[in-house]
């Protein structure tokens, strides 16, 4: 009979990678990898289009509102306010399972929706019940590491 | 454009279901066949199928002619596989009627069908993630249940709405699903026992969660000159649209706001010439409990903010104002992604036909509406049933 030899372990795809866009494989592999790139500087960062001076995120090539491709990265506003929160506790996705459960907050910076921006941050060691609507919050960038050497870097929020 | 029926509906059992995702899609045909014997499957021109994720849970692509050639079809007209994450199905019923309005195709058969509990629930949850915009928003863990929770938070704060108002909502669908021999969670549930069950995501607790579901449901659709061959009862479909207006949480703005469907729904009540008192059966898509609250006002069966009253004085039961979810809804029902939006059809094709349980029966109902949302509710779709023969219908501005 004839045999074929699979191998002792398939890996995961990254199609579980919540952070697979952002492999180091050069600018070339998304056009916003300056977004990463600052991530990774310390600076979370939107978008102002250079031509109709308007603000967007998330990250894009291109200014929705005038079709410009130029644009400058911005810093976004360090400190927030909470327009909404949960915490998920049951029902963790694969890999996510490894730091659940955790508090998921929407907050807003800056002056929203002209000149800032209303995203959502995970909260980790706080505790839903110390929180209300309009807490002030601070962006702060977390390190992620694996699998294995790798090193990337996405964003979270904490209470000030 | 011509009048389109739905002659024929089949459904499967909702739930946790030893079965594969092919087997799910037989079932359904062989439903929906068994509903309409007279059918020559030659006749079938068109084929749609709405399923949201099988390359992720089967990892099955090009879905279409696996589920025609395993039904007998061979459609030669419009064939398509559709999909909207949550709203797969009413879209794929949207395609048929247009292909049968247009004259393009005669007789479409429509499936709905996602099977979503796999080995790895984990896996399951992780598909589901990347309804948002994966990279920015969603990946990172802001699954359903947190999302429409933060929906919930923001409705209590603006405008006093109770957990126990969101309970309501949870025991009507008990009530109206213990009589649903295909829904998922057939046990009666009381407000009280929604309160006590165990937090997903605060507010939200495991009650307030409709499930993760295999089903599959199954139509025919016909032009009018068809209908007569296969049924002395037609459902004729009115038709419907949809809309989008920001799909990001940085472009949602107040989260409790949901004006894609508010704009929608004044546009479907414009288009067709209706009004909301108009409405008999809202079949809406109440995945979670606060949903459903925020659906009643945006559908403008009562004002903004007042959707937790509106239940509280019965207003969205049999007999009330409008009777919303009398399947028992998602929560009830359990929620295949790409079969939901069909066994709403299914449900107000078997409400005209009188054809369900007394206990959740709407007598002397006309006109059904359906609605799904899709996603962290950014997008949003309604079809309109009647039991009464559309006259001269025209779109235009
Ligand atoms: C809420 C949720 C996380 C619960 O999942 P879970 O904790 O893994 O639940 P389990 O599968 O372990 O089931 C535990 C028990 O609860 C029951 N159950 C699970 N989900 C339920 C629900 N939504 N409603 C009622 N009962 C439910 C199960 O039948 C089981 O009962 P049993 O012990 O009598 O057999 C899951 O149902 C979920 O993710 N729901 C939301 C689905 C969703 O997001 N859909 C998209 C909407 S836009
Ligand atoms: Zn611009």
């Amino acid at each position: 009979m004839k045999e074929i030899v699979l191998p002792d372990t398939i890996p995961l795809l990254p199609i579980v990678d919540p952070w697979e866009q952002q492999d180091a494989e050069g600018p070339d592999s998304t056009k916003v990898y300056q977004f990463y790139k600052n991530l990774s500087e310390g600076k979370l960062t939107m978008q102002r289009c250079k031509k109709c001076g308007n603000v967007f995120y998330p990250p894009q090539a291109m200014c929705k509102y005038c079709n410009s491709t130029e644009y400058e990265w911005e810093e976004i506003p360090k400190t927030g306010e909470i327009h909404a929160f949960s915490a998920l506790l049951l029902g963790f996705p694969m890999i996510i399972e490894n730091f659940a459960p955790f508090v998921v907050a929407v907050a807003r910076f800056g002056d929203y929706p002209k000149n800032g921006v209303q995203i959502i941050g995970i909260m980790f060691d706080t505790d839903y019940r110390s929180l209300k609507i309009g807490d002030r919050v601070e962006w702060e960038i977390m390190r992620i590491k694996g699998p294995g050497e790798k090193v990337r870097y996405w964003y979270c929020f904490r209470k000030v | 454009m011509r009048n389109v029926a739905i002659v024929g509906a089949g459904i499967t059992h909702f739930g946790r279901r030893d079965a594969s995702w092919k087997d799910l899609v037989v079932e359904a045909g062989k439903a929906l066949f068994d509903d309409v014997p007279n059918l020559d499957k030659k006749d079938v021109d068109s084929f749609f199928i709405g399923a949201a994720q099988p390359e992720r849970w089967t990892y099955q692509t090009h879905v279409a002619p696996l589920a025609a050639e395993l039904l007998g079809l061979k459609p030669r007209r419009v064939v398509a596989r559709t999909e909207s994450a949550c709203a797969s199905g009413q879209i794929a019923i949207r395609y048929a009627w247009l292909a049968v309005a247009s004259g393009l195709s005669d007789v479409a058969v429509v499936v709905g069908v996602e099977k979503m509990n796999t080995k790895f629930m984990n896996l399951s949850q992780t598909s589901m993630m990347n309804v948002g915009n994966r990279e920015f928003d969603t990946a990172v863990g802001l699954t359903a249940p947190p999302y429409f929770a933060m929906v919930a938070q923001r409705h209590m704060h603006l405008y006093g709405t109770t957990e126990e108002q969101l309970a309501l909502v949870r025991e009507k669908a008990g009530e109206y699903g213990s009589a649903n021999p295909y829904a998922q969670f057939q046990k009666k549930i009381t407000k009280e026992d929604v309160l006590k069950s165990r937090v997903v995501a605060p507010p939200l607790k495991l009650f307030d969660c409709s499930g993760i579901t295999d089903g599959a449901a199954a139509l025919l659709i016909t032009s009018e000159e068809r209908a007569r061959e296969y049924t002395d009862t037609p459902v004729w479909i009115l038709g419907g649209i949809q809309r989008t207006m920001a799909n990001s949480i940085n472009e949602m703005g107040e989260l409790s706001d949901w004006l894609s469907l508010r704009y929608l729904a004044k546009d479907v009540y414009d288009l067709f010439k209706i009004t909301p008192e108009d409405i008999d059966i809202a079949e809406v898509h109440d995945c979670f409990t606060i949903s459903e609250i925020v659906e009643y006002e945006e559908l403008g069966f009562c004002k903004k903010g007042e959707g937790g009253k509106f239940i509280e004085e019965g207003q969205s039961y049999i007999g009330g104002k409008v009777a919303v979810n009398p399947s028992g809804g998602l929560l009830a029902n359990g929620h295949p992604l790409g079969a939901t939006g069909v066994r709403q059809a299914w449900e107000i094709t078997m409400q005209f036909r009188g054809e369900v349980s007394e206990k959740r029966y709407v007598s002397g109902a006309e006109l059904g509406l359906a609605h799904n949302l899709s996603g962290m509710a950014q997008f949003h779709h309604i079809m309109l049933y009647s039991i009464k023969k559309p006259k001269d219908v025209k779109f235009g501005r």
